[in-house]
């Protein structure tokens, strides 16, 4: 079932492949540490994924170099009138890549796949109640309320072919067996995949009826996965690949001061945070303190947070590369609060003097959970950590581990304080406060990654007040207060931005955008 | 009186290999550097109030920017290396040891019962030994750690990290000690002194033990050292692929499993100092093999 | 002999049992494979669904006994990773492993067996002690820093060879093979050497040990009496006694180089069963890791029963005792 497109054509011999690469204008290739588990869009919602999939497939909008949203399939959206919801206009003469022609049919028959019991992304449409084909360009959005962020948060719903899909019994996401989808595309975008050979390597080649002017100069694109951090980096160094995503930050001076290549750096999205347990009636992990929760104490939490020391962080395991972080988002993102910028500073005399109050004078010990191979340094950022809350008499019981049954773990309660990192999906601060500061609420399906159940009322009181107020500043108002709230309840500890490190061979132009996408796109081989 | 002649006939062959010596000398002393790592250590890289991140990275003495605090350096968490070593051999050595000698009992009883009765009870133990050996270690390693996380209670896990280990390690070696003791077993069994032992009704752990374990412990004594390095260098694997011991309490595996982030970026020390440990230990403990080896002169199945 | 070939046929039926019973058994505790198959967003009921959908809340027994039939029938189930056939992903990735691991026993032998031969023949030369000395020193550096360092000598300061992957590959009637192409071969040779290294030192051990018994034995002597040239003698007589046992032995390592490949192929980043099995623990891809631990054990069982048998067929011994 594998593509062997590129391979029949040569098959005589590898040596030929290699020969027809040299002679190509600007082939390109490049690594990265996980491999898209599917061409499906809509069975797998993870970012390898989802980020593979943007240079094949596109959505109604799309993200541009800054994360702002821009017209892709839609030419334009507007508001409905008289009830919630958005009017989405769509681009006349789209072409998909066998040919056939894009209208409105194929965006309402992604919708029914993307929001079916087998997709994996349809919490994005949980707010929606109706889907209105108007005429072939014309669709219409309806939402149970206001939704100002709508068009935002569906930047990465991408659209099938409705023929090519029910042609190939492709009409529902593969959940537990492969389909057509899972191995083959037929997208609007701007490549296409020529070859694929899961975990080893896929090829795309663009596709030359897009709609939009190609920017790029590529010829040909070769992804391979490289799980191994040093591996990746001996391959890009030693040429066989132009870019790579991510390198390890220990290593950048070493490619910055080679010739011939490049490091680029950003600032994720993702903030790194510690977590509590806020409901647990007593520590599981403690050897002094059985009967209670300490954290349960927003004075033991706020010490917890002066402990850390996150300039020594930054400058020795992350080579002052981070930017230390007060909220759940980072600066730049639409609803951080400007008004709540700072974070705790480091002072571990005031956090013993806490502890101390709060009736821990000779403080106590409990479990940190951490991962690590989920976040940059995790399991060093845990050590150093761990380190630091000693020193106040914060006696961390460290047990790190696979993410594999970490999530696991967390659900069942099964810790003192955690590590978590959060990415805003939706870029907007909303979505962490849905996920994360809401109290646990199955059936509406908020807080679902609340693991400790902080909770206040207020805070889900304003949820719904943000998610549905047209009005900018109001809506600023509503989560600065939830900001205020949550830091002055140390809600959890937020600790910097994940950064971006990205590296590439000299000669090649690339965007580094801060959700951790690679877009093809915008790839110059000079 | 033969193993007698044998240890003396040992000694002079020790005291004319140079190699031999000096793999000894670096194995007692790493051993004796293991055994007092708590009175020979600046400090207790255990505890984690012991040291502070502001002391990160700093490299060995003779380089610029040493310390003579941190005679070998620091890693990235402001640990000093000897201590780490110290206490990681330590480790290492206990887990090694551990896990060899759990493999020598359980293969050698295994492989010398089956080589005794033979029959059914030999295919069975062979079976299993296919089994474990369908199982690579890695595989084992994650099963017995999955079943302790599974059955003990949470806060006893990370004391007993090193116990799972150990009997992950354990259970992929002891395979080579029951092949080989089978196999001598059977050849001991045609011997006459054991025919007889049997005729003159010994019950058959006495015949086992007393009689046919004494003429097959050569060998076996070459496979324990051969596999006290593969266990040491085993654990050392396991951390590379993520199901070692924590990084707040390394073994030497750990240390270079840590270091290894550190490869290319210009801190050398935190990986090539244990990796040096390490290897010396293994080489020399390799060593002392090859030198026992040449003693009983068997033939290493 | 037809006996004892149909008893360990049975025998190796209750062993592959045993190995599907083990691995089912571990895979409770690896994680959960439902979060690693959602998104973040995916609600806690959606995860639910899904996990039923799967079987992961029937009862042990029910799913081992699913998973057993499931195979006997043929049927390899689908990777919860890719939701490929397992079937498939397994066969698409033998190749690679068996290629490189022919590859690493090839070089054991050729420069195992004449460093074996060379030190029995000289055992206290400076070249053979030397020879002794490195080896021993290869087999004590954990491998994957071997890997890593071949990589970074030969890949990136030099330039030489590849860095990962298999480079060149050409398909032969459903096997892809490495060995038609330059680029192909050039990508075997650092995992290769990477993975024989271990192999090589023990072959050379090996070929010492019985070549040194040989020489001592009588027939030697009287050959050497005799006038027999000292050329032929070695490699005539000698060695060929010497080679039974080593081919016997080596047989069994082949084994020990597919289970010892998940290291290597994971720093070379080489698309065979290893890396596979590796990413399915990263994704706890139950149906992948079992298909793959009972297709290992079916190797083991293979190579396990040809060396047995060429136990008995060279030591007479065994054959009694087997036939009581």
């Amino acid at each position: 079932m594998r593509h062997r497109i590129l391979r029949n054509t040569a098959l005589a011999s590898g040596a030929v492949i290699f020969a027809a690469f040299g002679a190509a204008a600007e082939p390109f290739k490049w690594a990265s540490a996980t491999d898209p588990q599917t061409m499906d869009p809509h069975a797998v919602s993870s970012a390898p994924v989802l980020s593979f999939l943007n240079n094949i497939y596109e959505g109604l909008v799309r993200r541009g170099k800054d994360m702002s949203i821009e017209p892709s399939l839609a030419t334009s959206w507007v508001p409905l009138e008289g009830e919630n919801g958005w009017r989405f206009t769509l681009r006349e003469g789209v072409t998909f890549q066998d040919g056939s022609a894009f209208n409105a049919e194929d965006v309402m028959f992604s919708y029914e796949r993307a929001s079916s019991e087998a997709s994996d992304v349809r919490s994005w449409f949980a707010p929606v109640t109706e889907v209105r084909v108007v005429d072939d360009y014309t669709i219409e959005f309806v939402t149970s309320a206001p939704n100002p962020l709508f068009p935002d948060s569906i930047a990465n719903f991408m659209i099938l072919d409705k023929g090519w899909a029910e042609a190939n019994d492709a009409a529902l996401p593969a959940r537990d067996a492969e389909n057509f989808a899972t191995m083959n595309v037929n997208g609007t975008g701007p490549f296409m995949v020529s070859s694929r050979d899961p975990g080893v390597k896929t090829v795309l080649t663009p596709f030359g009826g897009w709609w939009d002017e190609a920017t790029h100069n590529v010829t040909e694109a070769t992804f391979t996965p490289i799980g191994n951090a040093a591996t990746g980096l001996a391959a890009l160094l030693s040429g066989e690949i132009d870019f790579i995503s991510p390198i390890p930050l220990q290593d950048v001076a070493q490619v910055e001061g080679r010739d011939g290549f490049k490091v680029l750096e950003g600032e994720e999205t993702r903030v790194i945070m510690f977590g509590f347990g806020h409901e647990h009636d007593k520590l599981l992990y403690s050897s002094d303190v059985t009967d209670k929760n300490p954290f349960a104490d927003p004075k033991v939490r706020l010490a917890a947070a002066q402990a850390l020391d996150m300039a020594s962080i930054d400058r020795v395991l992350f080579r002052g590369k981070i930017e230390a972080a007060s909220q759940l988002v980072p600066a730049g993102i639409s609803g951080y609060s400007e008004a709540n910028a700072d974070r705790p500073a480091y002072d571990p005399e005031a956090a013993k003097a806490l502890l101390a109050e709060a009736g821990y004078p000779d403080g106590f010990s409990f479990g940190l959970k951490c991962t690590n191979d989920r976040y940059i340094n995790d399991e060093a950022l845990c050590r150093a950590a761990a380190s630091m809350f000693a020193a106040v008499g914060l006696n961390a019981e460290l047990s790190t581990g696979p993410v594999r049954d970490y999530w696991p773990q967390l659900r069942e309660d099964d810790f003192d304080m955690y590590l978590l990192g959060w990415s805003p999906g939706t870029f907007d601060m909303e979505h962490p406060v849905r996920f994360l500061l809401h109290t646990q609420d199955d059936e509406k399906k908020l807080g679902s990654w609340n693991f400790g159940n902080y909770s206040n009322p207020r805070v889900d009181e304003l949820l719904p007040l943000v998610q549905q107020e047209i009005d900018p500043a109001q809506r600023q108002a509503y989560l600065d207060e939830i900001v205020q709230i949550t830091q002055d309840d140390v809600a959890y500890i937020p600790l910097y931005t994940q950064p971006l490190i990205w590296a590439a061979k000299e000669n090649i132009d690339l965007t580094q955008r801060a959700d951790d996408f690679f877009m093809l796109r915008w790839v110059t081989v000079n | 009186m033969i193993a007698f002649l044998k240890r003396s006939e040992g000694l002079w062959l020790f005291v004319r290999s140079p190699a031999a010596i000096v793999a000894a000398v670096v194995a007692v002393l790493i051993i004796f550097g293991a055994a007092f790592a708590p009175l020979l250590s600046p400090v207790n890289p255990y505890d984690l109030s012991s040291f502070s991140l502001f002391d990160g990275l700093i490299p060995p003495l003779w380089q610029e920017g040493g310390n003579a605090k941190f005679l070998l350096g620091t890693d990235d968490q402001g640990r000093d290396m000897i201590s780490s070593i110290l206490y990681g051999a330590r480790l290492s050595l206990i887990i090694g040891l551990a896990a060899m000698v759990i493999a020598t009992v359980l293969g050698v009883g295994l492989g010398l019962a089956a080589g005794y009765y033979g029959g059914r009870f030999d295919a069975f133990v062979m079976r299993i030994a296919d089994v474990q050996l369908a199982l690579p270690a890695i595989l084992t390693a994650l099963l017995i750690d999955g079943i302790a996380r599974g059955v003990l209670p949470a806060d006893m896990q990370g004391d007993l990290r090193i116990a799972v280990l150990t009997i992950a390690i354990a259970l992929s070696l002891w395979v080579n000690f029951a092949r080989t003791a089978r196999a001598s077993t059977f050849v001991q069994m045609n011997k006459e002194y054991v025919q007889a032992a049997i005729m003159m009704g010994q019950r058959p752990a006495r015949v086992m033990f007393v009689h046919i374990l004494p003429n097959i412990l050569g060998p076996l004594l070459v496979i324990m050292t051969v596999d006290l390095a593969s266990a040491i260098l085993l654990e050392a694997t396991l951390s590379f692929l993520g199901i070692g011991l924590p990084p707040d309490s390394p073994s030497l595996g750990t240390l270079i499993q840590i270091g290894m982030q550190f490869l290319f970026s210009g801190e050398w020390w935190i990986l090539w100092i244990p990796t040096l440990f390490l290897v010396a230990l293994v080489v020399s403990i390799n060593i002392l093999g090859d030198f026992l080896r040449d003693v009983f002169n068997p033939r290493l199945r | 002999m037809v006996y004892f070939i149909l008893k360990r046929l049975v025998q190796s039926v209750f062993v592959m049992l045993a190995v599907a019973f083990l691995a089912f058994a571990l895979f409770r505790f690896v994680g959960d494979p439902v979060s690693q198959m959602t998104g973040v967003e995916t609600s806690v009921q959606d995860q639910e669904k899904l996990r039923e959908e799967l079987g992961l809340n029937d009862p042990f027994a029910v799913q081992f006994y699913r998973f057993t039939t499931d195979m006997l029938r043929g049927d390899f189930g689908f990777s919860y990773r890719t939701r490929q056939p397992v079937a498939q992903m397994i066969s698409a990735r033998i190749p690679a492993t068996l290629e490189l691991g022919f590859v690493a026993l090839l070089i054991s032998l050729i420069v195992g067996i004449p460093a074996g031969v060379y030190t029995a023949l000289r055992p206290r030369g400076v070249t053979s002690q030397t020879i002794l000395m490195v080896t021993l020193v290869g087999v004590s550096i954990p491998t994957f820093v071997i890997g890593i360092m071949l990589i970074f000598y030969f890949g990136v300061k030099l330039g030489w060879l590849p860095t990962f992957g298999r480079g060149g590959t050409v398909n032969v009637a459903g096997w892809e093979t490495s060995f038609l192409t330059v680029e192909g071969w050039r990508s075997l040779i650092l995992p290769a050497l990477t993975l024989g290294v271990y192999q090589l030192t023990l072959t050379m051990r090996l070929v010492r040990a019985e070549m040194m018994e040989v020489m001592r034995s009588d027939y030697i002597r009287f050959a050497t009496a005799r006038g027999v040239p000292m050329g032929r003698l070695y490699f005539r007589h000698a060695l060929s006694n010497t080679l039974v046992p080593v081919i016997t032995i080596i047989g069994l390592q082949f084994g020990g180089v597919i289970a010892f490949s998940i290291v290597t192929e994971s720093v070379f980043q080489w698309p065979g069963l290893g890396l596979l099995f590796l990413e399915s623990i990263r994704f706890v891809d139950i149906p992948v890791m079992g298909v793959y631990l009972v297709v290992i054990a079916l190797f083991f069982v293979i190579v396990n029963m040809v060396v047995d048998l060429l136990y008995v067929a060279i030591d007479p011994r065994l054959r009694v005792r087997d036939a009581t």
